[in-house]
């Protein structure tokens, strides 16, 4: 037997289409805010929270205000990635009866009443249990353009990759400060569309002040060979989009969005989008 | 060459075989005349179809190995074998035992049989049936098929290459399909030429009679690769069946081993384990991924299609770590030595081995407990407290996090951070705080802080989604210490590893007792680390029987309950992909159960996959069922267990009254299992107080006191 070459992860781990350049709504619209001078500004809503109905009209608000890129998430019975603000509202959807199944009709209603760039954000099990390929289908006839994976890496993604490819849509995988430079370079090559750079080792939620790590963990992104690199986690005010966008192609609001919806609904979601977008 | 014919055409092969063929002919004469061939093809046409052996013998999987399960009298090598006064029952127990096919010695000469045992044996199962004859003439042919049989045997030997290919075509022509036994490579080849689909090779030495168990290794590489492939003879035991299935046997023959045995159902799955293992192994290696086959080694990250590691990109790098300090340290003699002194000195081990003699009398099988409930801090959790505490300090960590259900986990840990010197934080569900009190107390009086988990159905699964909160924001600090074989590799794998001295000192203190391995292991599983544990030191003895016992709460007819394995589907939580409690858009399903510590939806994934393999069995015991055990043991022991392990006290009940049923009291008695008593019952009292009416409703103190 003879000794194989060693391999890198992602040589190891990535189907060889992972690697090919395709055409992506989401590193478009990217550019598009690049070519104007500014981040792309990523608002993050939960499906269903409080209503289906309401989750739709502030969807649409986001996206009508400012937000380029939306995140709609889908509740999960078991957010560990999440701070309380979003598990209070994803545990209030679930309690109101959110089935998996809407978030097609959330994706629908911005890709139809908005200019933004719906994808969905999603803790794996729920997309698995649907079936991957079938979720992967239904989002792109929905007009979805990706999905985020919080909780799913590179190294389990064979399914995912498959049906990403299938069904032409974009994988947003998650780079730490913590990623190591084998791992970064892994995440960043299985990744089409965006990165999304987390910017503190924590979970969701507004912070006063957003962490230095993440300008460093957009460099090193960079270095391993991203184009576009959003950065989340504790972005909660204009100052701060400003602030990353500086360094960064996106910013991702999330909790901060969600408590403006739970304290004044679709409106104070439009009133906040507007003023994140710098518009007023 | 010799043309077919309807009587066939014997080869003299110059050994007992001509003998047994010229008796064969005359009783042949004999029936011809009773009964013409014409009456024997109208009762063929008439008989219900013949079922797909073919199928049965390949199995589920590709590395499942089959039992063809022989009703035979006797032999002629061996004379008179275990009376058999009722086959269609024999042939029962094999059919519940997993045989694929049954086959039915029918020659009344040498072996005793008749078409009337084949009549019987069809009328009782729904497998596949051979009818094992000598056949030389097309008669016996329609006669099988008349007889209701799926499969005929066709000895190579004894047959010309016409004959041969006229028998198959008729075989095939009637929907049955022909066993081509075999014995040479030269009859290997003109089984190939005739096209059949499934080759035997009896490796009985024709003229000798001698066994010759390597006969199918050295023949193996003639076999057809698209047949089926069976290995007749000499199935005696388990090692047969290993080195046959080790050699791509893809079904076993064997009759006198199950009869002998004694226990007819239970060697029929033993077999098909062993077997399943052996071809695994084979798969493995013909990969060359350099995986050994014994399941006591399987390293993880995956176990099967169960394991991984589904988790956020920020803890990856902790895992890592985690994963380099361990398998660094397993090979470190100064980290060995340091978890045994501690494991010896300070928790109390080996942990005694103790026989239940009242308690046996009363389940009718024999009881050993082994006594995890002596451990310092009263239950198993502490090896591996104190095996991740000792890796922390080498990673430079000196913050302990930990999520417990019952609180012996949290204890533990607490425990574990006084004697070294960290500091402790334990996340419990509010519900669990409230059933556990004087748990919290013991956490709090040890240093602890205890953090009361609101969130979710607020037990065990909502403390590990906190705990996973706590730690991917303060890893660079702190190590998670979780309590059960789950969660995401190198968990399943380490948790494991320092609970495998359960196994080993169980199966050590059984062999020096005993002078034999127990019968069974039974164990509670509500992540699984006692039951790995106990596992590990018999995974690679097949004829250990492994039995897991799930927490059945009110029932699993009713929705409380957290009998994942039993219930539960596939799918990802906590970072492993094993069996979940879920509904159909993959929320976790709130489990439900007695006893904190197994009120967990989610399973350690490489229970997932032994359960999946068939290697161990998991069944759920009740709520009632767990508390009548308690009590059980209670009043003849002396010892109050934890209700967690209550679950595999009332496990062993069942194995108790299963043997009792399927052997008779007597055999029943000698049947000895293995009870993983993983935790002593202190911290239960409350509850069984509450459950047995001995505190009054109104007046609940006991509980009043624990708020």
């Amino acid at each position: 037997m003879t000794m194989a070459e060693p391999k890198d992860l992602a040589a190891r781990l990535l189907p060889p289409e992972v690697l090919e350049p395709r055409q992506s709504r989401l590193a478009q619209r990217i550019e598009q805010c690049r070519a104007e001078g500014r981040p792309a500004l990523v608002g993050y809503l939960p499906a269903g929270y409080p209503t289906l109905p309401e989750s739709i009209e502030a969807a649409v608000a986001l996206g009508n205000n400012g937000a380029d890129i939306i995140e709609i998430g889908i509740p999960y019975s078991d957010p560990v990635m999440d701070g309380a603000v979003i598990q209070h509202a994803t545990t209030t959807a679930l309690a109101n009866g959110f089935r998996v199944a809407q978030v097609f009709e959330v994706i629908e209603a911005i890709s139809t009443r908005t200019n933004a760039v719906p994808v969905v954000m999603s803790y794996w099990n729920p997309i698995m249990q649907r079936g991957v390929d079938r979720f992967a289908r239904e989002l792109a006839a929905a007009g979805g353009a990706g999905i985020i994976t919080p909780d799913l890496i590179p190294d389990e993604a064979d399914e995912w990759f498959k049906a990403s490819l299938a069904h032409g849509l974009d994988r947003i995988f998650l780079v730490a400060p913590s990623s190591t430079r084998e791992r970064m370079d892994l995440t960043v090559k299985a990744s089409s569309g965006f990165v999304y750079a987390v910017s503190i080792m924590g979970v969701t939620g507004a912070r006063d002040a957003v962490s230095n790590a993440a300008s460093s963990v957009v460099e090193r992104a960079r270095a391993a060979g991203a184009r576009n690199i959003c950065v989340g986690l504790g972005v909660s005010t204009r100052q701060h989009v400003e602030e990353i966008g500086a360094y960064a192609d996106g910013v991702i609001v999330g909790t901060a969005l969600v408590r403006a919806l739970g304290e004044g609904g679709p409106a104070a979601v439009g009133a906040l989008t507007a003023q994140l977008a710098g518009r007023k | 060459m010799t043309q077919p014919s309807a009587a066939g055409s014997d080869r003299a092969t110059g050994t007992v075989l001509d003998e047994i063929i010229a008796g064969v002919r005359e009783d042949l004469e004999a029936r011809k005349t009773l009964l013409p061939l014409e009456e024997v093809k109208a009762a063929a046409k008439a008989a219900e179809p013949p079922r797909d052996a073919v199928a049965a013998l390949r199995g589920p999987h590709a590395d499942s190995l089959e039992v063809i399960a022989e009703v035979k009298r006797s032999s002629p090598s061996k004379g008179a074998l275990a009376p058999i006064t009722d086959p269609a029952l024999l042939a029962s127990a094999y059919e519940r035992g997993g045989a694929a096919v049954i086959s039915v010695l029918t020659e009344a000469r040498r072996f005793n049989g008749s078409l009337a045992d084949l009549d019987a044996v069809r009328t009782a199962v729904d497998i596949p049936v051979l009818r094992k004859d000598f056949t030389v003439d097309e008669y016996q042919i329609w006669e099988a098929r008349a007889h209701g049989a799926d499969l005929v045997l066709l000895i190579v030997a004894a047959l010309d290459d016409a004959t041969l290919a006229g028998f198959l075509d008729l075989t095939r022509s009637l929907g049955m399909e022909a066993l081509v036994e075999t014995h040479t490579t030269e009859e290997i080849e003109r089984a190939r030429r005739v096209g059949a689909r499934i080759v035997g090779v009896n490796t009985r030495n024709l003229k000798t009679l001698e066994v010759d168990p390597d006969l199918f290794g050295r023949l193996a590489e003639h076999l057809p690769e698209d047949a089926v492939l069976v290995a007749e003879s000499g199935v005696t035991d388990a090692e047969h069946v290993e080195l046959y299935a080790g050699h791509g046997a893809d079904a076993v023959l064997t009759g006198e081993a199950l009869v002998r045995a004694g226990d007819p159902l239970g060697t029929v799955a033993t077999f098909r384990t062993v077997g399943a293992s052996a071809r695994a192994a084979r798969r493995a290696a013909s990969q060359g991924d350099g995986v050994s086959g014994r399941l006591s080694e399987a390293p993880g990250p995956y176990y099967g299609d169960f394991g991984g590691r589904w988790m956020p990109e920020s803890l990856i790098a902790a895992l890592d770590q985690v994963e380099e300090t361990f398998e660094k340290a397993k090979a470190d003699e100064d980290f060995l030595e340091e978890f045994r002194r501690l494991s010896r000195d300070y928790a109390n081990r080996p942990s005694l081995l103790t026989e239940a003699e009242r308690f046996s009398r009363e389940i009718g099988c024999r009881v050993l407990l082994k006594r995890e409930d002596l451990n310092h801090t009263g239950s198993h959790k502490i090896n591996n407290v104190l095996g991740q505490a000792l890796l922390a300090k080498r990673m430079g960590k000196n913050r302990l996090i930990a999520e417990t259900g019952a609180g012996q986990h949290g204890v533990a840990t607490a425990t574990a951070a006084a004697l070294m010197g960290m500091e402790c934080v334990v996340y419990m569900g509010a519900e669990d705080t409230e059933r556990q009190a004087l748990n919290v107390a013991r956490m709090q009086l040890l240093g602890a802080s205890v953090v009361a988990v609101e969130n979710g159905s607020r037990t065990l699964k909502d403390a590990i989604n906190e705990a996973l909160r706590d730690w991917v924001a303060s890893v660079d600090t702190t190590h998670y210490l979780l309590g059960t074989a789950a969660g995401p590799h190198p968990f399943p794998a380490m948790v494991r590893w320092f609970h495998q001295q359960i196994g080993d000192e169980a199966r050590a203190q059984t062999l020096s007792r005993l002078g034999r391995l127990p019968d069974a292991v039974s164990a509670c599983v509500g992540g699984g680390s006692n039951a790995i544990g106990i596992f590990h030191g018999f995974l690679d003895d097949p004829d250990v029987e492994l039995w897991g016992f799930e927490a059945g709460g009110d029932g699993i007819d009713t929705p409380r309950h957290a009998a994942t394995i039993s219930l539960g589907r596939p799918g990802v939580l906590h970072g492993a992909k094993t069996f979940l409690m879920q509904d159909e858009d993959g929320q976790t399903i709130e489990s439900h159960s007695i006893s904190a510590g197994l009120d967990y939806p989610a399973v350690g994934p490489e229970h997932a996959y032994l359960s999946a393999i068939g290697r161990a069995r998991y069944e759920a015991v009740t709520d009632t069922e767990a508390m009548d055990a308690f009590r059980l043991l209670c009043r003849t022991e002396g010892i109050i267990p934890a209700i967690e392990s209550s679950h595999a006290l009332a496990g062993a009940v069942k194995l108790g009254q299963r043997w009792v049923g399927e052997l008779g009291p007597d055999a029943a008695a000698d049947k000895v299992v293995v009870v993983s008593l993983s935790g002593r019952g202190d911290k239960d009292v409350a509850t069984a107080a509450k459950w047995f009416g001995l505190v009054p409703e109104e007046h609940d103190e006991i509980d009043e006191e624990s708020r």
